[in-house]
């Protein structure tokens, strides 16, 4: 059986982040303004990184789940502090004279 | 070995299951590297002294192509783990070897792309922006490169002993892999190519 071996839900995740990847796209296509590109690159990317965890990573499916997500958190928020953090003492403070 | 029969095979012992919990740990300090280098490529990419920036040298086609069969690779890796909890070898070697088959394009891709790159004059001692961009590609390409090797002793391991507690765990953990190198490049995708070429 071949369809056995195309499960719905992974179709359907290939499929919404090929869609997700068509939006992130707009930003080359269309003329907008820097604040509502990047919040569209923003939001297209972090769902993209949420849909491989969640539905094609299984990160939830077992006894660990916990450990798993609490790792997850924890290296997104370290990650985010990192990059927002250098951002705010390299480049956006000499912005403001 | 004590094997629990109600869980996939890939989780059935405790030492299978303790792995794919370490591999996830490790994920998260792979976070870490990729966080300080996009950290590093944001403060420099403006520094583009008397080379090209992003906007010049970026091209749309090869971009496209490599995130395409990226995706397309992550599907085929998650449909392998489908098809080896239905216990189907073949199709699980084939959605295996497709995934191998689909990495090696996208290295090719990135491979033209950077000889483009160092042809247009952005190579890795050029500015500080170039150094940044090869750096950053660099590593995600040099980790895809390693996943090329990895997966294909994995599917050799397979083919030689089938589908055993052992070889379902290493290709899950591969799988976990995978997906984060397609999770990395979404971001690359997004805030190195996209917002250099916005």
């Amino acid at each position: 059986m071949m369809k056995e071996l195309f499960p719905m839900k992974q179709v359907m995740g290939f499929i919404f982040s090929l869609v997700l990847t068509a939006v992130a796209l707009m930003v080359y296509f269309f003329d907008m303004s820097f604040a509502v590109g990047m919040t569209i690159l923003l939001v297209t990317a972090f769902i993209q990184a949420g849909l491989q965890l969640v539905l094609f990573m299984h990160a939830g499916e077992s006894e660990d789940k916990n450990a798993i997500y609490i790792t997850i958190y924890y290296g997104v928020l370290i990650a985010i502090f990192t990059i927002l953090g250098s951002l705010l003492t390299m480049v956006w403070t000499y912005q403001i004279q | 070995m004590k094997i629990d029969h109600s869980l996939p095979l890939e989780y059935s012992t405790d030492e299978n299951r303790l792995k794919i919990l370490g591999f996830w740990i490790f994920l998260g300090a792979e976070v870490m590297l990729f966080a300080t280098l996009f950290a590093s490529y944001f403060i420099l990419s403006g520094g583009t002294g008397d080379g090209p920036s992003g906007a010049e040298i970026f091209e749309i086609t090869p971009v496209l192509i490599e995130t395409l069969v990226l995706l397309t690779s992550s599907f085929t890796i998650g449909l392998m783990v489908h098809a080896m909890r239905l216990g189907r070898q073949k199709a699980m070697m084939g959605f295996f070897i497709a995934t191998i088959v689909l990495g090696a394009i996208f290295l090719g891709v990135e491979i033209y792309e950077f000889v483009h790159y160092v042809h247009v004059g952005a190579g890795l001692q050029t500015s500080a922006f170039s150094a940044i961009l090869l750096t950053t590609l660099g590593t995600h390409g040099a980790h895809v490169t390693f996943g090329l090797f990895w997966g294909t002793c994995i599917l050799i391991q397979v083919k030689k002993y089938g589908l055993t507690p052992r070889t379902t765990n290493k290709s899950f953990i591969f799988s976990l892999y995978w997906h984060f190198l397609d999770v990395v490049w979404i971001f690359i995708f997004s805030f190195v190519y996209l917002k250099g070429m916005m």
